[in-house]
């Protein structure tokens, strides 16, 4: 039985240790850090309703993952985000080359570039992409060589990069 | 791709400053909330949200039922009205019904857009997404047929559903669609009903000639004459009403009627003529 303050301190440490990673997976999704902020926020509430018992923090972080993309993912069909124009955000801040590789990442279609982020940024294996986004090693490894593969046509890239399995 | 340009610019990605903060209150205050609602159940917040979702069950299954009804209604007036079928295009758009919880979809499509997933109706452009249920749930609903909820939306098709949106904007998007109907069509192609005594006159008027005499229904030129019976004769039948029975013969109107000419020939002399309505309009 969790007390309010054992609740109070596992929610402040995983907002601490797991927020930042939960809003760049959903503005790769989103491609809005208003929205990408609004999808984690719902995601730390239904962390504070269920309550779900972790094995450790590994198994914490994927769940906080899968959950924030199921929200960006429900979020994405809703009736307001489809049919709203947003103004695409601004990361002109950003170093040339940066903005470039960024962009060429968010003009990906989403089934190739939540992995792309998921591998460059969190450093996931295939395997564990695989078990995140509930799909087959091999599936996730197509998605990732093809994004690699589209990467590569607009802004080149390492021919002998390697992907850890 | 380098892995680490990416990697650097993702870090170097913009957010919130004090998100953790502003989360962690509106965490707390979330906490808080519920405790209030209820001390001695900490499960209250879950039991709210399914009364809820009972209240929202409710009220879909009672709009539900009065769209039903209201399609119902409105399909068998058609048939009482002029004994067979209903005619192939009419205009019986109503103004959406406005309510607080839901606003009802209803009427007949007057366009749909180029990728097929929004219509008008009136003059609300209403869009379906993957959100949008269709058919009617709940527990005693029958399963939606084909021919009732049709998978492609046309123009002509009668529809029914609602929206939660705000309708005043001209465009929303469906919460729920019950019904999606083609009009009845005559499958001979022809627009009347044939018989072998008399055969009906129904359906919309397409068009009309330039002594206002004729008008067309279907592929059928109908011409009226002096000899022509203009509404319900009858011992019991009641005086005709000028708003069903107008003078004036105009693209648009419904009428209904009989002639005893052989319809094959695309061009008859009505006997008689029940009915010639405007349809429906738009009041707002």
């Amino acid at each position: 039985m969790y007390t309010s303050f054992d609740i109070n301190e596992s929610v402040r440490r995983a907002l601490d240790l797991y927020s930042q990673s939960m809003i760049k997976i959903a503005f790769t999704y989103l491609k809005n850090v208003a929205d990408a902020e609004e999808v984690t926020q719902e995601v730390f509430l239904t962390y504070l309703q269920k309550r779900p018992a972790f094995e450790n923090n590994e198994h914490e972080k994927a769940w906080l993952i899968r959950t924030t993309i199921n929200k960006s993912k429900n979020m994405l069909k809703t009736g307001w985000f489809k049919s709203r124009n947003p103004v695409p955000e601004d990361l002109s801040y950003l170093p040339k080359e940066e903005n470039e590789v960024l962009q060429a990442v968010l003009a990906l279609d989403k089934k190739y570039r939540i992995p792309i982020h998921l591998h460059y940024y969190e450093g996931y294996s295939i395997q564990e992409i695989a078990e995140i986004m509930q799909a087959k090693p091999a599936t996730v490894g197509t998605w990732l060589a093809r994004g690699r593969l589209l990467l590569k046509e607009k802004i080149g890239g390492l021919e002998d990069e390697e992907i850890s399995l | 791709m380098k892995k680490s340009v990416y990697k650097s610019a993702m870090s170097h990605v913009k957010t919130s400053e004090d998100f953790n903060e502003v989360t962690y209150q509106k965490l707390l205050s979330e906490m808080d909330n519920s405790k209030n609602t209820n001390i001695n159940n900490p499960k209250e917040r879950v039991n709210m949200q399914t009364a809820k979702k009972r209240t929202v069950k409710g009220w879909t299954i009672g709009i539900a039922a009065c769209a039903v009804l209201a399609v119902g209604t409105f399909t068998m007036n058609q048939s009482t009205l002029f004994n067979t079928q209903s005619p192939s295009a009419v205009n019986t758009t109503k103004p959406p019904v406005t309510g607080k919880a839901a606003v009802n979809i209803e009427g007949v499509i007057s366009e749909v857009s180029a990728d097929g997933k929004s219509f008008k109706v009136g003059d609300l452009w209403v869009t379906v997404t993957d959100a949008t249920e269709l058919g009617i749930k709940g527990p005693t609903a029958a399963e939606p047929s084909e021919e009732l909820l049709q998978k492609e939306f046309k123009v002509g098709n009668i529809v029914s559903g609602y929206t939660s949106q705000d309708v005043s904007t001209g465009k929303v998007t469906a919460d729920n669609i019950y019904n999606n109907m083609a009009p009845q069509k005559d499958t001979s192609g022809n627009a009347a009903t044939t018989g072998k005594a008399a055969v009906n006159i129904e359906g919309v008027i397409s068009e009309v000639s330039a002594d206002g005499k004729s008008f067309k229904v279907g592929d059928l030129w109908v011409t009226v004459t002096d000899a022509t019976k203009l509404g319900i004769k009858g011992p019991t039948a009641a005086e005709p009403s000028e708003e069903l029975l107008q003078k004036e013969f105009k693209v648009g109107n419904i009428v209904s009627g009989y002639t005893s000419q052989d319809v094959s020939t695309g061009k008859v002399t009505a006997d008689n003529i029940y009915n010639n309505m405007a349809p429906q309009k738009d009041a707002q």
